[in-house]
């Protein structure tokens, strides 16, 4: 038997795979299922949501034959497959859910997973290449091993989370060649996650959201675990078919998050201490860019750098705590408040969403940090705001709000430099931020 | 007992699987390579390569069941026919020029939708090619979806 650790190029979903088995009068059924998924080595599972034939031809005698075919060289397997047992719970029904749920997004549930079955691997064999239009190319797959450690040594110099995000995503693309990555972390208050860090796209995306549990990052973000998207586009046009079948109008593809015709993606969860705190997510227009040793390597990078985040912004939060009181920020006269063009600032408590001049800038957490500085800006000309002012001080209100400040205060810097407005928020020292402004803001709170 | 579209449905080029089994009831798979529907016999003429699949091919006996499903690669479409087995033997002169003919075909459409050369160099095989008859008895509908598996009357597919 042909070792199923050698076939694990087979088990990526990329090429829909192919199930037989036979009923009560012998008479055989064969159909494409969507994956096959590796186990151990002489176990697989299989998700099938729509083949009721097939379970219940399962049920009578245990048998399945399946064929998989490796996404990369085309290369053919048949498995001799007899049924071990269902599982509704746990890791392997979770990993197989998963990739589900990616697809099952705007599915209105028809896709669900139900029950994976874990099958026994009696024989597995090779088909033969009877028509062999080119060889297949040896696959070369680097050691990443000293490219982690040359990356996690530059994310450990990094001295505070915002050269660390930045270092990061460099340095993906630089080593490995991933070079279009973001970094989105959790927003507070919907559940949803923020882009804070970007690297690859024409626009960087401050802010731009994604939903818990929709598409490749709200899922990976939502279940904690890693999502690897090896050919999406025939993921696709399998979903596609299923939608047309079942009758679904709606007919908008799944979102993805940048490029316009991705055709890898992967998205990590950032977890420190059991708290998800991000998602790396990183995209390509070639297939196959992230392979198994890639999901790997990531996971390590990921590791790091949801540690280091976690470690940089908590260090930066003591050593404001420990200075003294004279380094309060300084409080300018009410009288020496800019001059110049009116600033339309528009807020919504609602949701936290702050329009400048019109056009919307950003909503939640940092919409309400803006706003609070702004007002203390009117009111009494303040410019420079302190970390551990904005976290002492009960106006704000804001939930979940000390863990989460210094990426939401990065998110804000960012996404004023990026709309480069007559608002920018900039890092005077370390826990200062200094607000400056090309005219004189009028505040309009917009009750609902 | 296929209508008319599904007849060309069938004819048209869509990627083939077939399922025989032996004495024990273990299913064994196998690719098509191309097939044809005798409109006044009203049977299938059904081309695989022995060499690909000799475990497939070889459960392929006279009186034996079989499945055969037709996907259309470009956005899933398929029918799954299951019937008997009537006749199995070596594909003459017109068969292997129309396995061959599929062959190239296929292979073309795959290219276009993506699909390397060397990706296709294992799937589909013109050589040794085995001329199955195939009395047509119950046809479903097998696109992916909670319809998959539904039973076709002759009426739906007329």
């Amino acid at each position: 038997m042909i070792p199923l650790e050698s076939l694990r190029d087979s088990f990526e979903g990329v090429i829909p795979s192919v199930i037989a088995t036979t009923d009560a009068d012998g008479i055989p059924n064969i159909s494409y299922l969507s994956h096959v998924h590796y186990v151990d080595g002489t176990h697989v599972a299989l998700s099938n949501q729509f083949f009721s034939k097939t379970a219940a031809n399962v049920a009578r005698n245990g048998f399945a034959t399946v064929m998989v075919v490796d996404g990369y060289s085309g290369q053919q397997h048949v498995l001799d497959l007899v049924f071990a047992r269902s599982e509704t719970e746990g890791e392997i029904f979770e990993r197989v859910a998963i990739h589900l749920a990616i697809l099952e997004a705007r599915m209105s549930g028809i896709m669900k997973l139900r029950a994976v079955d874990i099958y026994r691997v009696d024989d597995c064999r090779a088909v033969p290449a009877a028509n062999p239009l080119v060889e297949p190319e040896p696959l070369v797959l680097p050691d990443l091993m000293g490219k982690v450690a040359r990356l996690t040594a530059r994310m450990s110099d990094c001295g505070d989370p915002e050269t660390l995000l930045d270092a990061t995503l460099e340095g993906l693309g630089e080593l490995f060649g991933y070079r279009h990555s973001m970094v989105l972390v959790p927003d507070g208050e919907r559940g949803g996650l923020t882009t804070i860090a970007s690297r690859g796209y024409d626009q960087f995306g401050f802010g731009a959201e994604v939903p818990l549990g929709r598409g490749i990052i709200g899922v990976a973000a939502e279940r904690r675990r890693n999502v690897r998207i090896t050919d999406l586009s025939r993921g696709q046009r399998y979903i596609q078919a299923v939608r047309a079948m079942a009758g679904v109008e709606d007919a908008t593809p799944i979102p993805l998050p940048a490029l316009d015709k991705p055709l890898s993606q992967i998205a990590l969860p950032l977890a420190s201490r059991g708290r998800l705190v991000g998602v790396l997510f990183s995209e390509s227009t070639e297939r196959f860019t992230f392979r198994h040793r890639d999901e790997e390597a990531l996971t390590v990078i990921t590791a790091h750098l949801a540690t280091a985040l976690s470690f940089l912004s908590e260090e930066r939060e003591r050593a404001e705590t420990d200075r003294r009181e004279k380094t309060e920020a300084s409080t300018d006269k009410a009288g020496s408040v800019s001059e110049g063009r009116r600033i339309a600032v528009r807020f919504y408590p609602r949701d936290g969403s702050l329009f400048v001049d019109d056009d919307y800038l950003i909503r939640g957490v940092p919409g309400r940090l803006l706003l609070h500085f702004l007002e203390d800006y009117v009111r009494t000309g303040k410019q420079d705001f302190l970390n551990r002012e904005i976290r002492r001080d009960r106006r704000l209100q804001l939930p979940d709000f000390k863990d989460n400040l210094e990426t939401r205060l990065i998110l804000l810097r960012r996404r004023l430099e990026e709309k480069a407005g007559p608002i920018m928020l900039e890092r005077a020292d370390r826990g200062r931020l200094r607000l400056t402004l090309a005219g004189y803001p009028e505040i309009e709170v917009m009750e609902d | 007992m296929l209508g008319r579209e599904l007849a060309e449905f069938i004819e048209s080029p869509v990627m083939i699987l077939f399922a025989t089994r032996d004495e024990a009831g273990r299913p064994m798979i196998g690719r098509g390579s191309g097939v044809r529907f005798d409109r006044q016999s009203g049977r299938l003429r059904f081309l695989a390569s022995r060499c690909q699949w000799p475990r497939a091919v070889g459960e392929a006996l006279a009186g034996r069941p079989i499945a055969t499903t037709y996907v259309r690669a470009a956005d899933y479409k398929a029918c799954q026919i299951k019937g008997r087995i009537l006749e199995a033997g070596p594909a003459d002169a017109a068969c292997r020029a129309l396995g061959q003919a599929y062959v190239a075909e296929q292979l073309a459409r795959m290219l276009a939708l993506g699909v390397t050369r060397m990706q296709l160099s294992s799937t589909l095989s013109d050589r040794e090619l085995v001329c199955l008859t195939i009395e047509p008895q119950e046809i479903f509908e097998q696109t992916p979806g909670p319809g998959a598996g539904r039973r076709l009357t002759p009426e739906a597919v007329a």
